[in-house]
């Protein structure tokens, strides 16, 4: 015992062989987590490399050592540098005689139209006026989801459709022409899920992105999802950096993570996400009614992760 | 298929090691570790992985071994062993009876693919002769019914549902009344997506399951759920009595890993696959097949029990 504390008393620097197995445990915790697994590797090598030879403080162990250095580089990650304050981007824009463009995209089912509508109730309770884009044409009730929400939603919001069967790109260029002209404030655009293997319908969204030019462009991911959320981010990304022929193309600038409420403390697809992209969290979905959206919290993410 | 992705490492990691030299612990720890490698990476549950290494590092005890017994082949034996088995639920898909009213209900969490997967299920079914229809049990999702009854039109199959009652009960237990009145003997029960954490849910699928009486549920899971794949799954089988699992979005990226785990969990056979969002992108899944893709490469294949 004597010996066992005396290794862990400090005076002498870390060393490989103190951190490797106390990393792996780690590691091993960040993707029971749901944190993918090369990103849970990455992370763990580089603060392996950050701790390997400092000299450790007196009387903690290594696993504190390691943990409060997990800690920082997690919060580090996860604290985002851009601004995620879409309504004082709305607010900047007034008086510009065009209104603020929102586009949704993402995979399959992950929440993208939830997402819109929630963001569309967040907004009318800030005074704005919102068109809601169907721009999914092709799911069958798209349209008519929807249609649903903004019966629900009341006052101040428009549906613009064109039915089933069209050019996302160009429906969202009538609905975003049409906004301007009737004074709306914000146009929100749904686009159709899609696979990021999928070449056309890829293609057909970084159309869409390059036509509108959109304040910004949205990637909704749920925290349910495993290692393909790099996978998905990456794509998307790479798809629109590939497909609009503008000298600068308009990439994805924020992520809403959905389905938070589903997950338990298996909180890693965040971490995941933002590694992926370098993107922040803009908002974080929490369920299934309007009111269910919230901005993330960092402390308590990281917090879970660690625990 | 994308599963094959997940034999192709596996098999890689075996092959390896049959050319390395020597084989000791060194070598064995080192195959065990890509092996978990490659199945953490397909979203497998930790857990299970954890519990296949301890596995297999039991079973091949090296000092223990006598001279002259193939150690490699032993090894190979045992990872396959410790696969197979969390393939295999350990039961057989729900028979269904031609002639006679047979019900079935899908389940699953939000987004899943259970409507689309409802009308492929039909659809196929139809094909094969079978008079199917469907009712949509979902009244809350924004635009469930209009989904369903598009997707029905487009395959013709015959549906049941209401905009004006909001009891999913009551639309379940009427709908399937009127189809077995008029002699429907498939008649697919789409429900809305729900969750373990938030109970009123789960006690309205208890209540459906208690009102159509089902001849099998469905659990129909995302291809590239995460580490929760196994909660959640095991939460429904829980509560319900999950006959057959479908997997879908398989046309992605997703190596499937939580399906391994949703088997393990709901101790249903994975009975379908979702390949695409058109009506006739559905295929048999076939466990035997899947296993024999798994074993079914180089020198490993004598190694299966048949
Ligand atoms: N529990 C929970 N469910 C959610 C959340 N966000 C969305 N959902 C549910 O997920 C399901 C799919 O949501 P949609 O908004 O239709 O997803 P989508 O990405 O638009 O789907 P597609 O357009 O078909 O690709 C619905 O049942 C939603 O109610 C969330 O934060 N929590
Ligand atoms: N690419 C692909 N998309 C699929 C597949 N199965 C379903 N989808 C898509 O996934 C999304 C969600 O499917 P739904 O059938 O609405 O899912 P659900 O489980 O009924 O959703 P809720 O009722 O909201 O819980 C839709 O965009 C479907 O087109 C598949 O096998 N491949
Ligand atoms: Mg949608
Ligand atoms: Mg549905």
């Amino acid at each position: 015992v004597l010996n066992y504390f005396k290794g862990l008393a400090g005076m002498r620097n870390l060393t490989k062989a103190d951190l490797q197995p106390v990393m792996e445990n780690f590691k091993d915790v960040l993707i029971a987590k749901n944190v993918a697994q090369n990103i849970a590797e990455k992370l763990i090598e580089s603060v392996l490399n950050s701790l390997e030879g400092k000299k450790m403080e007196s009387m903690t162990s290594v696993t504190t050592t390691v943990r409060s250095a997990l800690d920082e580089a997690l919060t580090r990650i996860l604290t985002s540098r851009q601004s995620t304050d879409i309504v004082a981007e709305i607010a900047a824009k007034q008086g510009t005689g065009r209104p603020y463009v929102i586009t949704y995209c993402g995979v399959n089912g992950v929440g993208k139209s939830t997402s819109l509508a929630k963001t569309c109730y967040y907004l009318l309770n800030h005074g704005y006026k919102v068109m809601i884009a169907a721009c999914d044409t092709f799911r069958a009730g798209a349209v008519e989801q929807l249609r649903t929400h903004v019966r629900c939603l009341g006052e101040g919001v428009e549906l613009f459709d064109r039915g089933y069967g069209k050019d996302a790109a160009a429906v969202a260029n009538d609905a975003i022409r049409k906004a301007k002209e009737l004074g709306y404030d914000v146009v929100l655009v749904d686009t159709a899920g899609r696979m990021q293997d999928n070449e056309p319908l890829m293609r057909a969204l970084a159309k869409l992105v390059e036509v509108n030019r959109p304040d910004r462009v949205l990637f909704v991911g749920e925290a349910l999802v495993g290692n393909d959320a790099v996978d998905q981010l990456s794509k998307f990304n790479q798809a629109l950096a590939d497909h609009q022929n503008a000298a600068a193309p308009r990439l994805i600038d924020g992520i809403v993570l959905t389905k938070f409420d589903t997950i338990d403390d298996k909180v890693g697809a965040a971490v995941s996400m933002v590694y992926a992209t370098g993107q922040p969290i803009v908002f974080v979905g929490v369920g299934q009614t309007y009111m269910d959206l919230r901005k993330i919290n960092t402390r308590s993410l990281v917090k879970a992760l660690l625990k | 298929m994308v599963l094959e992705s997940l034999g192709g490492r596996i098999t890689g990691a075996l092959r390896k090691m049959t050319n390395s030299t020597v084989i000791d612990e060194e070598a064995l720890k080192e195959m065990l570790k890509e092996i978990a490698h490659a199945l953490l990476e397909a979203d497998v549950n930790i857990k299970s992985v954890v519990e296949l290494r301890k596995n297999v590092t039991n079973r091949v005890n090296l000092e223990e071994l006598a001279a002259g017994v193939n150690k490699r082949k032993l090894i190979q034996k045992a990872v396959f062993d410790e696969l197979c088995s969390m393939l295999d639920p350990g039961t057989k898909p729900v028979q269904m009876k031609r002639g006679k009213p047979n019900v079935v209900m899908f389940v699953g969490l939000q987004g899943n693919g259970k409507t689309t997967s409802c009308v492929k299920y039909a659809y196929y079914h139809q094909r094969k002769g079978w008079k199917a229809c469907l009712v949509c049990a979902d009244t809350f999702r924004a635009g469930a019914f209009d989904q369903l009854k598009q997707s029905a039109t487009k395959a013709k199959v015959p549906f049941y549902g209401s905009y004006t009652e909001t009891d999913p009960v009551k639309i379940a237990a009427d709908g399937v009344d009127r189809f077995r009145n008029e002699g429907y003997d498939l008649i697919i029960v789409d429900t809305s997506g729900r969750h373990k954490q938030e109970d009123s849910l789960f006690a309205e699928m208890e209540q459906m399951a208690q009102a159509v009486d089902p001849n099998d549920i469905i659990f129909v899971m995302d291809s590239a759920i995460g580490q929760a794949a196994h909660d959640q799954a095991q939460a429904f089988k829980s509560k319900v009595k999950v006959g057959s699992v479908i997997i879908t979005k398989l046309d992605g990226h997703a190596k499937g890993g939580g399906a391994l785990s949703a088997v393990s969990a709901t101790e249903s056979p994975i009975t379908f696959i979702g390949t695409g969002e058109h009506i006739d992108e559905f295929e048999p899944f076939n466990t035997q097949n899947f296993v024999g893709r798994l074993l079914g490469m180089g020198d490993v294949s004598g190694l299966v029990n048949t």
